[in-house]
């Protein structure tokens, strides 16, 4: 297994940038996912480490070794695609083994590399199938077993399971998760879906138009985001954020003109604007009065928990999570108090202030 | 829905226009099998205990060249379609697959030869052939016909290679196969079934045509079997038994290719030019 | 976006990657160039000499066009030719097109038993040589045999017959009629597939807002496929101004009787070969392929320019 590092990576298509400066380091044995919204550039970041993208500048090493201009098969990593792209006309086997055989690995050890990928993945019985005559799950599995095969240093994933139905979706998750423990290999991970990132990754790096916008490990990503449009992405539903003004030490008040006491940074003055954010689960339903105001449209009840949407006094709409059997309906009036040790601020440009 | 007065109509009328297809094709294999006497007191009545005779095949048999101008017929049909389908399939890939600067124009190119009949530029054909040499020879058939063929073949397998999915490729890219071996081991055998379509559709023209093989080789023994029963006709045209046996010995193969392979000609045929 | 379909090559320098470009697309450029557009330039370019006596050749700009369009032994066989070929043209679009797109109409109505044999067995004719099929009508229409007079006495129109193929007036009508019998499946087949093609909920829609089944073939998918039925006409122009077999096999390379059934591709076979009247003339031969080729070629900016520009296309 190796490491991966990126710097100052640059693509583009004609003159449209898909990737500015990326750096990034994927430590040796590590699984790192990245996402982003689509169109972020994500994909073409690991494609671009596959070797299946050209890159316009900067440098990507694999193991210590550059290899920005190796062909794909060179840069000793395997890739598993979101449509599997299994081989339609060979058998399971024979897609397993295809890459080695034509590297000239003798075939026996291709045998036995197959069987040894089969015996981890379950795909015993089915060696003898065509893709067609497999389930989406076995040809998910297919496809990383010919990955395992070919012993790289480095694993890329582009969007898995997008393919598969939700239970599928989660059974698979726990497989690779132990996948990664077992083979302890390196591995880097494309998806949109959050909840992936979160359960699987030890460095999520979220991608924004081309950039990256934060990498770390999960929990830091969401108890620290670094900037709105992480503190967005990460967390569902996402955090709600609101304009405030400092009036004081630790004192602000809304745009709407509510006051409200809030933990602020030391060097924040008087009449300095920043952005409040306080996630869901963060907030809670007090009288009106109470730290912000706002009137409830609707409560959305998923069992335990439930969501109360509501529109906030001065404008935009808070979601906070409330039990699933609280009794407020539409059109109440209510306080939304805040956790105090909870909240984030951000400055004008969007970044978190240092706390 | 429809009236079962309407129906019938239908069918009566598709009956019909079958009736007046098939009528002049069975009249002819039905009558070469016949003694002379019965071919003209009862056309219209099948072959019977008493009238069966096949004096006619035997005359286009003991001719000796009927045989040679199958051979030549088929050799010159499968060294096409094995030409036309490989260079075809080769030049689609390359044109769907790569990038580069003269992609578009050099598709442009080849498909000039979809529309405009390749006959016109005979005379010179004819000097550039008798110049290699090779008049009398079915190569210069082959070549003909290959090039004659390609553009259509070209432009319907690069849309197969199209509809290929690009992580395939990209699939045996990382596998680290060579761009040639993703060519021959993976791209080759998914166009399996367009090249059918395709051979099948440009087998039959190459079979049945008459010019070049008047033009390029019209002697020697290197007739195909469309020239060779033109010449026959010629020669026996008063030998009814002989005539209808020559036509049915060119009928019938084709018949069978056809019940055959059928659909794989309709597919070919809708999916090469309904652009 | 055709483009991003295209692959980056990564790892692969400038010469290996055009060798690979030259290893899939040189042989069939060279054949193609070498057999197909070479020889079609060479036509055309001969067609700007003339041949003396032992083969010197002289540029002659554009006379021998101007020979073919005003000599008379020149001019009188061209137009002659001309005018055959457009009537043979026309006969095929006034009745191998409207009687393929009635079979196909019929063929594409919904739960129609044997559609699939009927459209095997009445494609059938469009499968056999042009030779055999001459030929076998040769037979048919022959005053020895009888079959065609027995046919017509039994529908009482006895009088009708007449050796069709040996009378000025009657033999290119016979031929061209011929021609269509053979070549009737074409416009079926794909006219059927665009009619299939288009989606049942469209005839349902017509049916709930009123039509008739004439109506909403009229008015729904008639205007749906004039598409191909441009493509039909196009495809028929090409062929018919290049069509040659059916006329050589049934009447010889003089495209008898008189010349009366001499169109565009007999001439040039006649003119470049010789025959039993005129030695043959390769720059002249190429000089009529050349008017064939503008000929062919107006008919394909006519196409190009006019019905595809203004015939609007569905997806559906």
């Amino acid at each position: 297994m190796a490491q991966v590092s990126i710097t100052s990576l640059q693509k583009s298509y004609g003159s449209v940038d898909v990737l500015k400066d990326i750096n990034l380091e994927v430590e040796d044995g590590s699984f790192v996912v990245l996402v982003g919204p689509s169109g972020c550039g994500k994909s073409t970041l690991l494609r671009s480490i596959a070797g299946l993208e050209a890159v316009n500048g900067g440098a990507i090493s694999i193991g210590g070794k550059r290899v920005n201009d190796l062909a794909p098969a060179k840069r000793e990593i395997a890739m598993v695609f979101q449509s599997y792209a299994l081989y339609p006309h060979m058998d399971v086997e024979k897609n397993m083994g295809f890459g080695l055989r034509f590297a000239g690995t003798p075939k026996q050890e291709v045998a036995a590399r197959v069987a040894e990928a089969a015996r981890i993945l379950q795909l015993e019985a089915l060696l003898k199938r065509r893709p067609r005559e497999l389930s989406g799950g076995q040809r998910q599995r297919v496809a990383i077993g010919r990955a395992i095969v070919r012993k790289p240093q480095v694993f890329l994933f582009d969007e898995p399971l997008s393919n598969l139905d939700a239970a599928l979706r989660v059974n698979t998750r726990v497989e690779i998760a132990k996948l990664h423990k077992l083979l302890g290999a390196t591995i880097i991970y494309v998806t949109h879906d959050q909840v992936e990132a979160m359960t699987l990754a030890d460095k999520i790096v979220v991608m924004n138009q081309g950039r990256i916008e934060q990498a770390g490990k999960p929990l830091d990503l969401y108890y620290r985001p670094a900037n709105t449009f992480v503190a967005n992405f990460i967390g569902s539903p996402a955090m709600n954020m609101v304009e405030i003004e400092v009036t004081g030490k630790n004192k602000a008040r809304t745009l709407a003109g509510g006051e409200l006491g809030v933990p602020l940074p030391a060097r924040a003055k008087a009449g300095d604007r920043l952005t409040l954010g306080a996630r869901p689960e963060h907030l809670t339903l007090g009288a009106p009065g109470k730290g912000l105001t706002g009137q409830l449209d609707l409560v959305e009840r998923l069992g335990e928990v439930g969501y109360a949407h509501l529109d906030m006094a001065g404008g935009g709409r808070f979601i906070v999570e409330v039990r699933g059997d609280v009794k407020a309906k539409r059109g109440d009036k209510v306080g939304v108090v805040p956790d105090p040790a909870k909240l984030h601020l951000f400055d004008a440009n969007g970044k978190a202030c240092a706390s | 829905m429809r009236s079962r007065f309407s129906t019938i109509a239908i069918h009566a009328v598709l009956l019909g226009y079958t009736a007046l297809a098939l009528f002049p094709i069975i009249l002819v294999v039905m009558n070469s099998m016949k003694m002379k006497r019965a071919i003209f007191l009862s056309p219209l009545t099948p072959p019977g205990p008493a009238s069966f005779d096949l004096i006619g095949y035997h005359r286009v048999f003991s001719d000796g060249a009927i045989g040679t101008y199958y051979m030549n017929s088929i050799i010159v049909t499968l060294g096409t379609i094995f030409f036309t389908l490989l260079f075809g399939a080769m030049a689609g890939f390359a044109l769907s697959e790569y990038k580069f600067r003269f992609n578009k124009l050099l598709g442009l190119y080849l498909s000039i030869g979809i529309m405009v009949p390749i006959r016109l530029g005979s005379v010179a054909i004819i000097s550039l052939v008798s110049g290699m040499n090779m008049i009398n020879t079915l190569s210069a058939l082959i070549c003909v016909y290959v090039a004659q063929n390609l553009p259509l073949a070209v432009f319907i397998l690069s849309e197969f290679v199209h509809q290929i999915p690009k992580d395939l490729r990209e699939a045996a890219r990382c596998d680290g196969l060579s761009e040639y071996n993703i060519f021959f081991h993976i791209i080759l055998p998914l166009l399996r079934p367009a090249m059918a379509t395709v051979a099948v559709f440009t087998m039959i023209p190459v079979w049945n045509d008459l010019w070049f093989p008047l033009l390029l080789a019209p002697s020697g023994g290197k007739q195909t079997i469309t020239l060779g029963v033109q010449q026959f006709l010629g020669q026996y045209v008063t030998d009814w038994n002989a005539v209808l046996a020559a036509l049915s010995t060119a009928i019938i193969p084709v018949l069978i290719f056809y019940v055959l392979f059928s659909r794989q000609l309709i597919r070919g045929l809708t999916s090469g030019a309904v652009k | 976006m055709a483009d991003n379909q295209q692959i980056e090559m990564v790892g692969m320098n400038r010469s290996a990657y055009l060798r690979v470009l030259a290893f899939f697309l040189a042989p069939a450029v060279l054949i193609y160039t070498l057999f197909s557009v070479y020889p079609l330039l060479a036509t055309i370019f001969d067609s700007l000499y003339l041949r003396h006596e032992g083969g010197a050749l002289t540029f002659n700009g554009l006379g021998n066009f101007q020979t073919l369009l005003t000599d008379e032994t020149w001019s009188k066989p061209f137009w002659n030719a001309l005018r055959n070929n457009l009537i043979f043209f026309i006969i095929h679009m006034c009745v191998q097109n409207p009687v393929g797109l009635a079979l196909a109409a019929l063929l594409s109505l919904k739960q129609l038993a044997f559609r699939n044999t009927y459209r095997t067995l009445i494609f059938m004719p469009t499968m056999l040589s042009v030779v055999i099929i001459g030929f076998i009508w040769q037979l048919i229409l022959s005053p020895l045999w009888g079959i065609w007079k027995m046919g017509l006495n039994a529908v009482g129109l006895g009088v009708l017959f007449g050796p069709y193929l040996g009378q000025e007036h009657t033999a290119l009508i016979t031929i061209s009629l011929i021609s269509v019998w053979q070549f009737v499946g074409i416009p079926m087949i794909l006219i059927y597939t665009a009619l299939l093609a288009i989606p049942d909920e469209l005839v349902d829609a017509a049916t709930v807002d009123g039509l008739n089944q004439w109506q909403a073939f009229f008015h729904v998918k008639l205007p749906l496929i004039w598409p191909t039925i441009g493509l039909v006409s196009v495809l028929t122009f090409v062929a018919n101004f290049n069509a040659f077999d059916l006329i050589y096999a049934m009447q010889g390379a003089l495209a008898g009787p008189n010349f009366s059934t001499d169109i565009m591709g007999t001439l040039f076979y006649r003119t470049f070969f010789g025959n039993q009247l005129q030695l043959g003339d390769p720059t002249m031969g190429s000089t009529i392929a050349t008017m064939m080729f503008v000929i062919i070629l107006m008919g394909l900016l006519v196409y190009l320019y006019v019905i595809q520009r203004r015939i609007q296309r569905y997806s559906f």
